[in-house]
């Protein structure tokens, strides 16, 4: 899932992800991403931090509650030692800055790709792999 | 009174040059900072363009924001270093900063008088202007050289004057405002009106004769007599996402004198039922309406037809082409049959199959004006209409347009009488659905697809391209480039712009993504990789590869699947508003007009960008620090000093702290009292590289006058009359600035243990020859800087080379290769008579300076 007031941010991101073969679906408003987050299972949330309504923290605070096992990566224009560290606090599994490379933010993703396949060396706080 | 008093005292005038040195001083390295920050910002920005990175609006807010400040603050210390209170300036910069906002609020600035545009002219960001169809047009033909009718472009500006002359726009407005949206005989009955009312209007005076004036300047340019055009719509947003396709007006061969009345009936046509319900389906307001006209000299075609780039051919892609005697539009409106030809997408386009049929009648240009039907002979009604010659041709000119579109197009095209192709319109289009499901085995293909290697060297423009390698290392591989073929090459060189329209990728093992060769790959969209080091080993002729630029990975065999992935994403990069947004920007931003400090508009206010501010206060922050150094004469530490050299650079020295060793008075200095790390290498690579002559070097006595250094004189004469040769130093940094004859060197440099803070930024620029000469100098020390991993660029004749972030022994042997190259390049300047002559100094210089840098193993 994909979460970004910009749709330009959106339409790249899942683009570049159906290129690896994950489904995608972008919303432009965290709180229709919301609602679909009640109804759908996500493996993996990119979020934008600043959006109109519920912000990019409420969204990653929520898709914790609601299922766990989603790695959520974080992304903002406004990146700050702060709001890093309340991400990764509140259980995010990357923080990216924007503007950022379309190869990172895979690379972002095959690690937790990798993850979710258990081929990645386990840490102390990773969930068992499905 | 008080002003009187200040004039008999003998100081105290409150003028701020009675501050301390080091006050000052500080405020000059201030600006030198900031010019740094301003540097590196807008290379950052402008490495936004490749499509390697996402990046939002907000982005360019915040960026131009921060650059924003930066010159600001950049104005402001100048003016404390200056007398000037640098109104001009602050001026430019508030005209500037005011430009950008309109930019980013997404109001258009139309240039001033732009009712008529000459079409070959219109260049890119047209379509505001030209509208989809014309600013298409001239874009192929400046960007990829295909061939188009000549002609001009009635703009959109023209357009609005037109409408609000004849108080039309009132009547659409209220019009379509009292509309109950489901009232079809209303619109019908208010388009019949307004259509109406556009026939009988009246064309402004000032429009009027502009046009008179452009058909005048066809008929001189034109064979052809009595002068016949063609008169096509261009809207905004035409043949961008929401096709128009066939709503809109054509009007072919019609006569100069009845332009007045076609340009009206296209107008009309605006309006017409359809085409307005169509728009108002799309939610469309009618201020988003604006229609360009293009005027252009109508071609009587022998062959014409249409080119689809991406056709089903039983569930392959294909390009299918069909074609008919005489003009083409009865053929799109399905009133001939016409040829059909199948042709591979991939080079040599072979042709699949073909399909020739009876073609008993063409429409042709009537001699007095309009078409008419006639018989063709019948020895040529079952005649294929194209030979594989032409075939070829148009394969090569589509798939060039389709790679620079990164979208499948339909290409309206003719042939002329005389053989030679000219293309009419290129449309996007989106694939078949039989085609489209292709795109879901993408992820498939991927996982089964072997990478060559990824990850390495720097993207300068993104995208896909899949073809074979042809490796190029002289100029007869790049004569004979193939169409559709990847080149691979050790180093860039902006000789590559030769083949960039036949080129389908680009990677390189030397090179910058902000040389002049990947500005150039940027222009045609061609995906460019550089500076990967390895390319030339891994990669050999004739080895066909995927090349995925915005990701920057290479892979082995042909992968259509990405290649078609591409072709259907739902945006191409470079149509996003963002994109297009963030070249506007670039272009107040970046672009310098300031090369030339020694011509007449090297002012204030003659800066048009942020650039242009940032290189004039860079020159004059010197020339301050120089004046200022003369007042404060021997009274503080930071005397300026003469070195004393074997060769006579004239060179002066401040110290501001840690750059001498030794006794601190005294005029003089020698080269083994300087501490100034980057300026010992320097001084080394000068004195050691045995490419400094101390004769005068003699050049043609014809207009110039010959160039050698100026003995610098002690006592010290004004700026003006001296070449500013002045280095301020400390121990780890190095401002220097170096006239030698008409060639100005500027060297920023620190060199220190920590690589983060390590950089040289050079300036060269270089006067007096003409202008052949002075360009092939400017190349020549590009290529060297980019062998020496230097981001190089040209504005004009000023060469600019930045790098930064280097170890300390790669840094000092860099030092000395400017050393080196100063000395040579002063040697050149007469010398370069023709272009292959750049490319045998350049090689001669970097095997010279081997000896003087280290060697090979530095790298």
């Amino acid at each position: 899932m994909v979460i970004d007031d910009e749709p330009i941010v959106c339409k790249r991101l899942q683009s570049t992800f159906q290129k690896v073969g994950y489904a995608v679906e972008t919303f432009t408003s965290s709180a229709s991403a919301l609602s679909r987050l009640h109804e759908a299972e996500f493996d993996i949330i990119v979020t934008d931090l600043k959006m109109e309504g519920a912000d990019g923290m409420q969204v990653l605070a929520t898709a914790r509650e609601i299922s766990p096992q989603t790695r959520v990566i974080v992304i903002t224009g406004f990146a700050t030692m702060e709001t890093a560290k309340e991400s990764f606090h509140q259980g995010a599994f990357d923080f990216v800055a924007k503007p950022f490379k379309l190869s990172d933010i895979l690379d972002c993703v095959r690690r937790i790709e990798a993850r979710l396949n258990g081929t990645e060396a386990s840490t102390a706080d990773s969930t068992p792999s499905r | 009174m008080l002003h009187a008093l200040k004039e008999i005292m003998p100081f105290g005038h409150g003028r701020i040059r009675d501050l301390p040195f080091d006050v000052l001083f500080k405020k000059f390295k201030s600006i030198l900072e900031r010019n740094n920050s301003i540097l590196e910002l807008m290379a950052d920005m402008g490495d936004k363009m490749s499509g390697e990175y996402v990046f939002d609006r907000q982005y360019l807010v915040s960026a131009v924001e921060r650059l924003s400040d930066l010159v600001f603050k950049l104005i402001s210390d100048l003016s404390v270093l200056s007398e000037h209170k640098n109104k001009e300036l602050f001026l430019g910069f508030a005209r500037i900063q005011h430009q950008i906002q309109e930019e980013l609020a997404g109001r258009h600035e139309f240039p001033a008088g732009a009712l008529v545009i000459p079409l070959l002219m219109a260049g890119r960001d047209a379509e505001e202007l030209d509208g989809g169809k014309m600013a298409a047009l001239a874009e192929m033909h400046d960007q990829l050289r295909l061939p188009i009718p000549d002609g001009f472009v009635m703009t959109t500006k023209a357009f609005f004057d037109f409408m609000h002359h004849n108080r039309l726009m009132e009547v659409v407005e209220t019009g379509i405002a009292q509309w109950d949206g489901r009232d079809e005989s209303y619109l019908r009955a208010l388009s019949e009106e307004v259509q109406g009312r556009i026939l009988r209007a009246e064309v402004p005076h000032a429009l009027a004769s502009q046009i008179d004036t452009h058909i005048h300047i066809l008929q001189e340019a034109s064979r052809s007599r009595p002068l016949r055009l063609a008169l096509r719509s261009s809207a905004w947003g035409e043949d961008g996402d929401a096709s128009f396709a066939g709503q809109y007006t054509s009007l072919l061969n019609v006569p100069a004198g009845q332009v007045m009345d076609a340009y009206r009936r296209v107008v009309a046509g605006t309006y017409a039922y359809e085409a307005w319900h169509y728009r108002l389906e799309r939610n469309y307001h009618e201020n988003e309406i604006a229609m360009a006209v293009g005027c252009q000299i109508m071609v009587d075609g022998a062959v014409s037809g249409v080119l689809t780039t991406y056709a089903d051919d039983a569930g392959q892609p294909a390009m299918l082409v069909t074609g008919t005697w005489g003009l083409g539009l009865p053929l799109m409106n399905g009133e001939v049959g016409g040829d059909t030809y199948i042709l591979d997408r991939t080079p040599p386009y072979a042709i699949r199959s073909a399909n020739v049929v009876e073609k008993p009648r063409r429409l042709a240009a009537a001699s007095k004006g309009g078409t008419v039907w006639e018989d063709v002979p019948p020895e040529h009604r079952r005649k294929a209409a194209l030979e594989p010659q032409q075939l070829l041709t148009l394969a090569e000119a589509a798939m060039t347009i389709e790679r620079y579109y990164k979208r499948p197009q339909e290409i309206e095209w003719v042939f002329r009488f005389d053989g030679q192709l000219r293309i009419l319109q290129a449309r996007p289009l989106r694939p078949q659905p039989s085609l489209a499901r292709a795109s879901l085995s993408v992820d498939h293909a991927m996982k089964q697809a072997s990478v060559i290697f990824q990850g390495r060297g720097l993207v300068a423009q993104g995208g896909v391209a899949v073809g074979p390698v042809v490796i190029v290392k002289s100029d007869a591989d790049l004569d004979a480039f193939p169409h559709g073929a990847i080149l691979v090459s050790k180093y860039t060189t902006p000789r590559f712009s030769r083949v960039m329209c036949k080129a389908r990728g680009i990677i390189t093992d030397v090179g910058s993504p902000a040389g002049h060769m990947s500005t150039i790959a940027r222009e045609h969209r061609v995906p460019t990789v550089v500076n990967t080091e390895i390319a030339t080993q891994m990669l050999h002729d004739g080895d066909e590869i995927t090349l995925d630029a915005t990701q920057n990975v290479i892979y082995r065999g042909r992968i259509s699947e990405l290649d078609h992935f591409e072709l259907t994403e739902e945006m191409v990069f470079e149509e996003s508003y963002e994109y297009r947004l963030l070249r506007r920007l670039l272009k107040r931003i970046s672009h310098l007009n300031l090369t030339d400090p020694q011509a007449a508009n090297f002012k204030a206010s003659a800066c048009l960008t942020y650039h242009d501010i940032t290189r004039f206060i860079h020159e004059k922050a010197i020339e301050e620090l120089i004046a200022l150094t003369e007042r404060h004469g021997g009274l503080d530490f930071s005397a300026p000093r003469r070195l004393i050299s074997d060769i006579p650079l004239g060179l002066v020295v401040i110290d501001a702290g840690g750059g001498i060793r030794g006794p601190i008075d005294g005029k003089d200095i020698s080269r083994d009292e300087i501490e100034s790390l980057p300026l010992c290498e320097l001084l080394a690579g000068i004195h050691e590289s045995g490419m400094w002559c101390t004769d005068p070097v003699s050049v043609d006595m014809g207009s110039f006058m010959s160039s050698f250094t100026r003995t610098f004189c002690t006592s010290l004469a004004g700026p003006h009359k001296v070449g500013r040769n002045l280095a301020v130093i400390l121990k780890e940094y190095m401002n220097l600035h170096m006239r030698i004859g008409y060639h100005f060197n500027i060297i920023d440099a620190y060199m220190c243990e920590t690589i983060n803070d390590n950089y040289i930024n050079f300036r060269f620029f270089g006067g007096v020859t003409d202008f052949t000469h002075r360009s092939r100098r400017a190349r020549f020390i590009r290529e060297i800087l980019e062998r020496f991993d230097f981001r190089v660029e040209i504005h004009g004749d000023l060469v600019v080379g930045r790098i930064k972030k280097i170890s300390l022994p790669r840094m000092a042997h860099r030092m000395r290769m400017l050393g080196g190259l100063i000395g040579y390049t002063r040697q050149l300047d007469a010398r370069l008579q023709d272009d292959r002559q750049i490319d045998q100094h350049v090689q001669c210089f970097v095997h010279a300076i081997q000896g003087v840098i280290g060697g090979k193993s530095e790298r």
